[in-house]
């Protein structure tokens, strides 16, 4: 019944025909696949990096330090721009094998994405074991539990809870900054937005949409983490109080790091 | 000392306050003399810390009349509840009229004596030098001069609490207002603050009070009022209420103690 | 050692821009992040619903997309402007929004929104005790904030100040992609032309991570400033 009236502005508006909307869609496609790879490869990455970064010898603890540093203290885009550029420059790439994937923007914008999100999860690990509580690793020790024990059942569930906050907060900023992969051609959301912009010289509707796609994959994510946060925190079920979503959502929206 | 004639400095008349549909106080009447030292007892929800915050209009009752130093505090219905018609008014009467808090409340980012010297300077007026002069007198008074430029975070609760007393005192009030000042102190620190408060009454001070000390409340109040479930149910000379107590909860409260 | 292709004077030059950009956006973002924490904690029900409605949006979309369409849109709506005066009233005008002022102004408003979830945070922290004390000697309103709520309020806030400040920093670089000319784009004109993109990113990357480094020591005074008086604990 609402898509009656619906259909009808569509079409008035030349711009969202069946056309621009696939491109929105391969557009979503590729940032949804983007994200989550940086995301996956980046989580695997991060536990032993994030070991290493706490670890009494320097020698393991200050390349890894150097890296967080560096990746968390420069911007993405130009981290961005020096691997995409950049690759080009590696001897005889472009003979290899590899170059028919590097020379497409996928590949270089997912090695800048999981370097950067790398950096911040690893910080965010370290931070969560470091802050077990030291009671728990002493009651631990006091049973005689081995290091390598003491990690596996205590540490690292415990700091699993800890971190989730912190990154969730890293699963959306993350999606955010994929927008960035559309600098370098990538056809993400943002890219596709860009090129109905161009093409129909509508910036309103074209980056309108393309904001209001962001806004519902984050605000779904939300709901996703606050579900595991409440499942991994037990103890604090029934403690939140009932907000209407919409509050709920907007004092959730996390804080850059 | 105490004549028929001593001025009335504050006069509450059946403060009724709810709290959503619970009535916490269901018309208390109080009036304090020159030199009156009255101390409310009873029991936890039986109102009395409620009904000491709505006499420095802390808490806003929604019945009833109050009148400072002969002033009668005027309300108005807003959507908010019962409001008081005069902020300036309230302002006034609130620096006549002083409070220690449980708590202690100390400004956790200012010295000792800046606490003390704060609202001389900024409500009254007073010109820093004097401020600064009165503050190490009162602070010689409560036997904390050794601690002037200590932050609250560096003192013991009894001396965090003797301080609070010095910067109540700091404003030269009319009458002064302790919400259980002891309650939150280790039993080895409430000895040194109720010391002070007994040199108080003993100089003259017109003292509100809400105490679980029943032998200090015995010593220094001139009457007694017992509430029970927000009403008044005995009311006298500390001889009177605490050796002869008329009602059965009186009796039950104080065989506890 | 460093070739910059004499790119240098440029790099200078491009490098002022961000660093003038961000303080002004700073400025901009806090002004707006206090009035918002003010109204998100409002007890009246258009306040907060605006602020809401205002922070759950800008952080809910990719700075970039908001960038995009703050400026792109802008200039369709000046054109449309000048258009349609031109149509109703003869009037030549052309309107040219500075691409400087459109950069500060979108980023302004862009961290505004997360500076009012640090703010209203580090508002809601202060011990209500402290205030309390204050009320009851008869301070007025305005002597409560500005004596006792704002000190205590900025020990709270300062980390999540930070952490947006480093942020926004960061952020800077994407004005590059609007078409401002700060670091970043010089440094892209000069990697195209040169061919040398390593040495201007690069040199830009280190350029980035001293403003950091001298943001984190100014912040790390800032810290000892407002924790005057804490050992941790009490607040």
């Amino acid at each position: 019944m609402l898509m009656e009236p619906l259909t009808v502005w569509l079409a008035e508006r030349a711009i969202f025909t069946p056309d621009t909307l696939a491109v929105y869609w391969q557009g979503i496609k590729t940032t949804l696949a983007l994200v989550s790879l940086s995301l996956l490869v980046g989580f695997v990455i991060s536990l032993p990096l994030s070991l290493a970064r706490g670890s009494h010898h320097g020698w393991l603890r200050r390349p890894v330090q150097a890296f967080t540093y560096v990746f968390r203290g420069t911007p993405l885009l130009v981290q961005l721009y020096l691997i995409y550029y950049g690759v080009v420059f590696i001897d005889d790439i472009q003979e290899s094998w590899l170059w028919p994937l590097v020379k497409e923007p996928f590949l270089p914008a997912l090695l800048a994405f999981t370097l950067n999100t790398v950096a911040y999860t690893t910080e965010i690990f370290h931070g969560a074991i470091v802050n077990t509580p030291r009671g728990e690793l002493e009651a631990a020790k006091a049973c005689g539990m081995s290091r390598p024990l003491i990690y596996r059942r205590i540490v690292f569930p415990s700091a699993f809870r800890r971190a989730l906050p912190a990154y969730g907060n890293e699963v959306i900023l993350t999606l955010h900054a994929s927008a960035i992969a559309s600098t370098v051609t990538l056809m993400d959301i943002t890219g596709a937005a860009q090129f109905v912009y161009s093409r129909f010289y509508a910036p309103f509707e074209a980056f309108i949409f393309a904001a209001l796609i962001y806004l519902v994959i984050t605000l779904t994510l939300l709901y996703v983490l606050r579900r595991l946060e409440a499942r991994f925190n037990p103890q604090l079920r029934g403690v939140r109080k009932q907000r209407r979503k919409i509050m709920a959502f907007g004092n959730a929206i996390p804080q850059k790091p | 000392m105490l004549t028929n004639e001593s001025e009335v400095l504050l006069k509450a008349e059946c403060i009724a306050k709810r709290f959503g549909d619970t009535h916490v106080l269901k018309g208390i009447s109080l009036t304090a003399r020159r030199g009156d030292v009255i101390t409310l007892i009873g029991s936890s929800g039986s109102g009395k810390s409620t009904f000491l915050r709505c006499l420095n209009l802390l808490e806003q009752p929604d019945g009833g009349e109050l009148e400072i130093l002969g002033q009668p505090i005027r309300f108005k219905m807003t959507r908010h509840g019962r409001l008081p018609e005069d902020d300036k008014r309230v302002q006034w009467m609130r620096s006549r009229v002083a409070m220690v808090f449980q708590s202690f409340n100390l400004w956790a980012h200012m010295t000792l004596v800046e606490n003390i010297i704060e609202a001389p300077i900024h409500v009254l007026g007073m010109p820093r030098r004097k401020a600064l002069d009165r503050a190490y007198e009162l602070l010689a008074k409560v036997g904390l001069d050794e601690r002037a430029d200590h932050y609250p975070s560096q003192l013991s609760g009894g001396q965090q609490q003797r301080g609070a007393i010095a910067r109540a005192l700091a404003m030269d009030p009319d009458v002064m207002l302790f919400d259980e000042p002891t309650s939150a102190l280790d039993p080895e620190l409430v000895g040194d603050v109720l010391a002070v408060m007994r040199q108080l009454a003993e100089e003259g001070r017109t003292m509100v009070l809400v105490t679980h000390e029943m032998d200090f409340a015995r010593d220094v109040s001139t009457r007694i009022m017992y509430l029970n479930q927000g009403e008044v149910e005995e009311e006298g000379p500390p001889q009177r209420v605490l050796g002869s107590p008329q009602s059965v909860r009186l009796r039950q409260f104080l065989s506890t103690r | 050692m460093l070739n910059l292709h004499g790119y240098g004077m440029r790099l200078a030059e491009g490098a002022l821009v961000t660093v003038e950009l961000a303080a002004l956006s700073l400025i901009i973002a806090v002004l707006l992040g206090l009035v918002t924490a003010n109204a998100k904690l409002s007890k009246r029900r258009l306040p907060h619903l605006m602020a809401t409605l205002y922070t759950t949006l800008i952080r809910g979309v990719p700075d970039l997309v908001l960038m995009m369409l703050f400026f792109f849109g802008g200039q369709m709506l000046m054109n449309d402007l000048s258009d349609w005066l031109y149509a109703r009233f003869g009037l030549d005008l052309f309107f040219n929004i500075d691409a400087f002022i459109a950069g500060v102004l979108t980023i302004g408003l862009i961290f505004g929104a997360y500076m009012g979830e640090t703010f209203r945070g580090a508002i809601q922290a202060v011990d209500k005790g402290q205030v309390e004390a204050a009320t009851a000697c008869g301070m007025s309103r305005a002597l409560i904030f500005r004596r006792i709520r704002f000190p205590l309020m900025m020990r709270h806030a300062l980390p999540g100040l930070s952490n947006n400040w480093l942020v926004l920093l960061k952020t800077t670089a994407l004005v590059s992609v609007i078409g401002l000319s700060d670091m970043v784009r010089v440094a892209t004109q000069a990697s195209k032309t040169t061919l040398e993109p390593f040495t201007f990113m690069l040199f830009v990357a280190v350029i980035y991570l001293l403003l950091t480094s001298l943001s984190e020591w100014v912040f790390k005074r800032l810290t000892r400033k407002y924790n005057a008086g804490f050992t941790g604990g009490r607040s």
